[in-house]
């Protein structure tokens, strides 16, 4: 009987996926007013095709990749490339097909219309 | 009576979840904050990388939400200052729920390794990456030296 069994497991199928670049939260601003919901984010650096949105069952997931050029040899580096990561909770009042957004000098700016339900009417009492 | 291999499992594996916890500690020390990094409210806003190509010198900073008007670049010899003013672009008529990007006038001096070329010096503003390009003077620039 030679049942030998390590008593120190090594756990090599649970390698942990570490993304290439640091994730970081980006600061964000919010507005809103009857008809939509505005969120800007400072995303410097990311061009347009390095950022997701994506919108699913309530949550909002935005996303920004910033990767440095190749360069030359650098005398100091106080900022590298990063990935801005941030999730919201989205109120089910969004209009989803009306969402839009627009990317001008590193800042992000998502436009969320409120569906048309949502918004708020003005009640007409009438005397009778 | 012996102790179950078990038990062992249980002890080592603790140790395991510990040893992680504490190699994730490491990483997240040295990795970039963005968000302390990049806030105003830093003496040396805004952050700056400066590389050298050997016949120019780079800068680039990080600048969101600034456009060409903003920001004021002056150069002399080996000396740069970068000054500007950051407005805040809150549309009319909207209630703010949350505002963390910040509004401020900053102003930052460097100087740099070597004296560049200000006549020959270019600037680009390109999604809130300011680039400026400045050429060294021909006697700054590193020369091969042959070795009879």
């Amino acid at each position: 009987m030679n049942d030998t069994k390590d008593v120190v497991e090594r756990k090599e199928e649970l390698q942990e996926r570490r993304p290439d670049v640091p994730v970081v939260t980006p600061a964000v601003d919010i507005y809103e007013n009857d008809d939509e919901i505005l969120l800007y984010a400072d995303m410097p650096g990311v061009e347009k095709d390095g950022i997701n949105v994506n919108i699913d069952n309530g949550r909002l997931t935005l996303s920004g990749t910033r990767r440095m050029e190749a360069s030359g040899a650098a005398n100091w580096e106080e900022f590298g490339g990063v990935e801005y990561r941030r999730v919201f909770s989205v109120p089910q009042t969004i209009d989803m097909d009306k969402v839009n957004a627009e990317l001008k000098d590193g800042v992000l700016r998502l436009h969320l219309p409120k569906s048309e339900a949502a918004k708020p009417k003005q009640i007409e009492i009438k005397i009778a | 009576m012996r102790t179950r291999i078990s038990e062992f499992d249980r002890l080592f594996g603790s140790m395991d979840l510990l040893r992680n916890r504490m190699n994730r500690l490491f990483a997240d020390f040295d990795r970039l904050y963005g968000g302390d990094l990049q806030g105003m409210w830093r003496e040396d806003y805004p952050p700056t990388n400066l590389y050298d190509f050997g016949d120019r010198l780079e800068i680039r900073a990080m600048v969101p939400g600034l456009n060409r008007e903003d920001l004021n670049v002056k150069i002399q010899g080996n000396y740069l200052e970068i000054n500007g003013t950051r407005k805040s672009d809150a549309p009319e008529g909207y209630e703010a729920h949350r505002i963390e990007r910040p509004t401020a006038t900053f102003s930052r001096s460097f100087t740099l390794p070597c004296e560049v070329d200000a006549d020959r010096v270019e600037a680009h503003l390109k999604n809130g990456m300011l680039t400026l390009v400045m050429p060294k003077p021909e006697a700054a620039k590193p020369k091969q030296i042959a070795i009879s």
